[in-house]
């Protein structure tokens, strides 16, 4: 399910069994720790002893550290991240589980609610403690820069950052620097002074040199760690020692080249060779170096090397997994490519064998790639594409794919259409037609060649991939007629078991009809796709599905119905014993909506309360968005109408768009707040801008505007009684009531209708006006609407007051009337006690562990047996319970348990 | 401007890029930097010379140079008409 993490990248190394004791560096790093400084940065070239230092620090103090040794991989802001909790759960071990579980999902949420996520998390590590990020030069990736500079600047005080690289990262240094919460340690500190040079070579490697020989070769290296090491290994059971350090003093030749050379040239045949074989591999165990060097006994020559010094690095506890100093591997590499060409290729297929038949998947197509044996790494790379797509790694497919040359790609139909889906999931759509297509010739009758691919049921498939693909991209660029006829033909081909296809092709069937206005049809289809990826469970998509559903349902004017599709999506999302699913937040914020228009406006913000307590991390991109839209028609419901307009502005940015239409346009919300406010000027600057007019026919995607504007020409009426407004917007109504009608949009022809009966009441038409408002109250008592009569105001309760007389009836009239009551008598009474959180605050969303023990709180467990319970500290407990009480604003257990129920928590 | 008009009419053809590294490089280096020449200056130090295609072939050759620890001095660009010998000339101006 998680990206498989590999334990090695989280070993801590252990520093060399005898190391030079560098008491002024660990003095720096110690003040620095002291200080309470967020970070140290140990910047310096390669050789330079950082990861020594660093794990010499860490060995030498009772101080808890995680470790993370980060490579080109980890350019994936998803990857990077997935390794940064591993690395924190080697500390915690429960941290971030359910946030490992996000990162899996289809669609992330914005990075920012992630990493707050996690940052609340970190906060509630109860002791101090260090995480090092190493080697931290192999991350390019600006997205990992950010995401880094995000948890820099929010850093929980318990936390300590150390970053090791070779170049200074693109982190917010100087800030950091001019607020002394940088420690930073340089290649000029990191430098062997002589008397570490003489401790060194005399101490360590037992040479016993001079003052004056030692002197010389810091001299001759500028007491470059990597140099001196050379020097000394190569110096190892050397007869004349004052003459290789008289010759190495005298000669110009690069230290490495030169050093390097005696230290291989000392070694027997048999090592040397197997050094130079064995440098192609980024990690070595001994049955993959006999694989790789085509002998036997790597294990003792991996003993040897250890014991020799040279530069091998363990990687893991038991001693399986090492690694060349990266330094010296690229010698070793090089000397391997000047002497044997030949040969490299045949050691990376050597490779690439032994790490496939070990399950290594990742390993064996890099390696296939390295030997250009490009027929292997395809079909390796065709057998791991189900399993990458799945666990979200796009962005490391695309780049094996990239790597593959186009003559192997054009044989590979499969590998084709997986190349375009991996495009667009990744958000390219440039080359995703040039692949569709490259699969689709193997379609053709005519041809004459023979496709290649792995699995035969993977090519029967390819037709219907290749157009649920074009369906996706046709309804990308709005083109509903061939959205219709792709789907179409992958519901023509898929088989019947083919949820996965089928659910796809019928969903985005639904979601073209729903552009033409044909809901009927739009639900039909959506919910039948909706219940094809449940069956291969696709659970994010099918509760984000609901939103849409319910969205059809409200415009139908199935309140009812709306309600229960949440409340089922609810159910998917937090079924027991598995952590929230995301979609939860979201079915809260559509619940809100509803209990609004029936006018419970404190269940409305309590919903939009468990869906803030939820966190934007857990809900869907486009919640961020909605949940400011319904808060807003609150505070425009309770009379905060400048409230309103904030909220609406700060939702603006944040609409993400996706498959469906935008029928409820920001811009319209806004103008129909401004109607209210008195600002015509404004809203006719926009219905301008929009380009509306009453000549104009009446289409559902534009209804929402439509409808606004004719609440334009009402008000235009109200302020200056030209009797020509009036007349234009009975005519619009008019037309947009048969358009309503016609597409069955029973909830706009209600809205349509009140409109109609205020229009008339203005033209002093009163029976016709109550005639359009009985016909309202019809369509409307089944579903319980009360805003949309509600909130237009004062006409509105006066035409009620006739609608009372004339006893029509007289149940759902009583409630409406006792609601324009109240209404009159002030809202002062309707308004919950916490209202207006206008931007909702990330950092107070509970994480997972804190809803455990909230939930173990109703019992009557003692902390202690709370603990016991969740198998954590006691003093974590703790820590999780003062997060709580905090976020939760209350200060005692029963006063936790008490809100957390009214939020429906627990 | 006449270097903008250089590059643009160059666009297609490599350009041509001179490292200069602290101590004498063995040639054995030709592969790794795949292609560059390299000349050993009487000073003590190397000129890694050769034609480089791209922005991003250049950091690639940068960052092979930063991987091994070999001390940079300096990093020119050469106009692709002059001829590939080296020349202590050309490169130690901007020391």
């Amino acid at each position: 399910m998680v990206v498989s993490i590999l334990a090695t990248k989280l070993y801590i190394p252990p520093p060399p069994p005898k190391v030079v004791t560098r008491s002024r560096l660990i003095h720096q790093l110690n003040e620095g720790l002291a200080a309470g400084r967020k970070l140290t940065l140990v910047s310096a070239p390669a050789g330079f002893g950082k990861s020594t230092l660093v794990s010499g620090w860490i060995a030498s103090r009772e101080h808890t550290a995680a470790w993370l040794s980060l490579d080109e991989n980890d350019n994936d802001p998803v990857r990077f991240l997935v390794y940064f909790i591993g690395a924190l759960q080697t500390i915690s071990p429960n941290l971030g589980a359910d946030i490992l579980n996000i990162l899996q999902a289809p669609q992330l949420p914005p990075i920012d609610s992630i990493l707050t996520a996690l940052l609340n998390e970190i906060a509630a590590i109860p002791n101090d403690f260090t995480l090092v990020l190493d080697d931290y030069h192999l991350v390019d990736a600006k997205s990992v820069d950010e995401a880094l500079t995000f948890l820099i600047d929010h850093l929980p005080p318990q936390m300590h950052l150390v970053i090791t690289t070779r170049e200074d990262p693109s982190l917010p240094i100087p800030r950091l620097r001019a607020r002394n919460q940088l420690t930073e340690i340089r290649a000029s500190d990191l430098r062997f002074t002589a008397s570490e040079a003489a401790e060194f070579f005399n101490r360590i490697m037992n040479l016993d040199l001079s003052a004056e020989e030692v002197a010389t070769l810091e001299t001759r290296t500028e007491g470059w760690i990597a140099g001196l090491q050379l020097a000394a290994i190569s110096m190892k059971g050397q007869q004349d020692i004052h003459g290789f350090i008289q010759a190495f003093a005298g000669d110009h030749r690069y230290i490495v080249d030169y050093l390097a050379e005696e230290v291989l040239r000392r070694q027997t045949e048999d090592v040397r060779g197997f050094l130079l074989e064995t440098s192609i591999l980024d990690r070595l165990d001994s049955s993959l170096c006999d694989a790789v060097t085509n002998r036997t006994r790597s294990k003792s020559k991996l003993e040897q090397l250890q014991r020799g010094n040279l530069f091998l690095i363990p990687l893991d506890e038991k001693r399986r997994w090492f690694r060349y100093h990266h330094l010296f591997a690229d010698v070793l590499r090089m000397h391997l490519m000047a002497e044997q060409p030949d040969q490299v290729p045949v050691l990376h297929q050597r490779a690439s064998e032994w790490f496939e038949q070990n399950n290594f998947t990742a390993d064996a197509i890099h390696h296939a790639l390295e030997a250009k044996d490009f027929d292997r790494a395809a079909n390796l790379i065709e057998r791991a594409v189900p399993e990458a797509r799945r666990t979200r790694q796009e962005t490391q497919l695309l780049n094996w794919l990239k790597a593959l040359p186009e003559e192997v790609l054009q044989h590979r139909p499969v590998l084709s259409v997986h190349y375009a889906g991996t495009l667009l999931q990744t958000g390219l759509m440039d080359g995703v037609e040039k692949r569709l297509q490259q699969a689709e010739q193997w379609l053709e009758k005519e041809i004459h060649k023979q496709p290649i691919y792995v699995d035969r049921e993977d090519f029967q498939r390819l037709p219907g991939l290749v157009a649920m693909y074009r369906a996706a991209v046709s309804l990308l660029n709005a083109d509903v007629t061939n959205t219709m006829k792709y789907a179409q033909r992958v519901l023509d081909l898929a088989s019947e078991e083919d949820n996965l296809l089928r659910g796809s092709a019928s969903s985005l069937l639904g979601l073209a009809y729903w552009s033409s206005g044909d809901l009927d049809t739009t639900y039909k289809m959506f919910s039948n796709g909706m219940n094809h990826l449940l069956k291969v469970g696709f659970i994010p998509d099918v509760i984000g599905g609901s939103v849409t559903l319910a969205d059809i349902q409200i415009t139908q004017g199935h309140l009812r119905e709306a309600m229960s599709i949440y409340e089922r999506g609810l159910q998917l999302a937090t079924k027991q014993d598995a952590p929230v699913v995301r979609g939860a937040a979201d079915m809260h914020v559509g619940m809100a909506e509803l209990y609004r228009e029936r006018n419970d406006l404190i269940t409305a913000m309590q919903s939009l309360q468990k869906s803030k307590v939820l966190g934007e991390f857990n809900g869907l991109p486009k919640n961020p968005y909605r949940w400011r839209i319904a808060m807003a028609r609150i505070l425009e419901t309770q009379g905060d109408l400048e409230g309103a307009l904030d909220l609406l502005d700060e939702a603006e940015p944040m609409y993400v768009g996706d498959f469906s239409p935008n029928v409820r346009p920001i811009q319209a919300l806004k103008a129909r707040i401004w109607i209210k406010q008195g600002e015509l000027g404004k809203a006719l600057d926009w219905a301008r801008e929009r380009e509306l007019s009453i000549e104009e026919e009446p289409s559902y995607l534009r209804e929402f505007e439509q409808i606004t504007f004719a609440k334009i020409l009402l008000s235009q009426y109200q302020s200056d009684h030209t009797e020509s407004s009036l007349n234009d917007a009975i005519r619009l109504l008019e037309r947009l009531l048969k358009s309503a009608e016609a597409g069955g949009r029973m909830g706009s022809v209600i809205e349509i209708l009140i409109l109609q009966a205020l229009v008339y009441q203005m033209k002093k038409d009163i029976p016709v006006s109550l005639s359009a408002l009985e016909h309202a109250l019809k369509l409307a008592e089944p579903e319980n609407y009360i805003r949309m009569f509600v909130d237009e105001g004062a006409a509105m309760a006066t035409l009620f007051r006739e609608v009372a007389a004339r006893k029509i009836m007289p149940d759902y009239v009583g409630r409406l009337l006792s609601a324009f009551e109240a209404e009159r008598k002030g809202i002062g009474e309707e308004t919950p006690p916490s209202a207006a959180p206008a931007s909702s605050s990330l950092i107070e969303a509970l994480s997972q562990r804190e809803l455990d023990i909230l939930r173990l709180f109703k019992t009557d467990l003692s902390g202690p047996e709370i603990a016991q319970e969740l198998v954590i500290a006691l003093s974590t407990v703790r820590t999780h319970t003062k997060s709580i009480y905090n976020k939760l604003n209350v200060n005692s257990r029963r006063a936790a348990v008490k809100r957390a129920i009214e939020l429906g928590l627990i | 401007m006449e270097n903008e008009q250089q590059s643009n009419s160059d666009a297609k053809q490599s350009l041509v890029y001179t490292f200069k590294i602290k101590g004498h490089l063995g040639q054995q280096w030709l592969n790794w930097f795949e292609g560059l020449a390299v000349t050993l200056e009487e000073d003590g130090n190397s000129l890694l010379r050769g034609p480089v295609i791209d922005q991003s072939a250049l950091y690639g050759i940068l960052k092979k140079i930063r991987d091994l620890g070999m001390p940079l001095l300096s990093v020119n660009f050469t106009d692709s008409n002059q001829p590939l010998e080296s020349g202590t000339g050309e490169v130690n101006d901007d020391l």
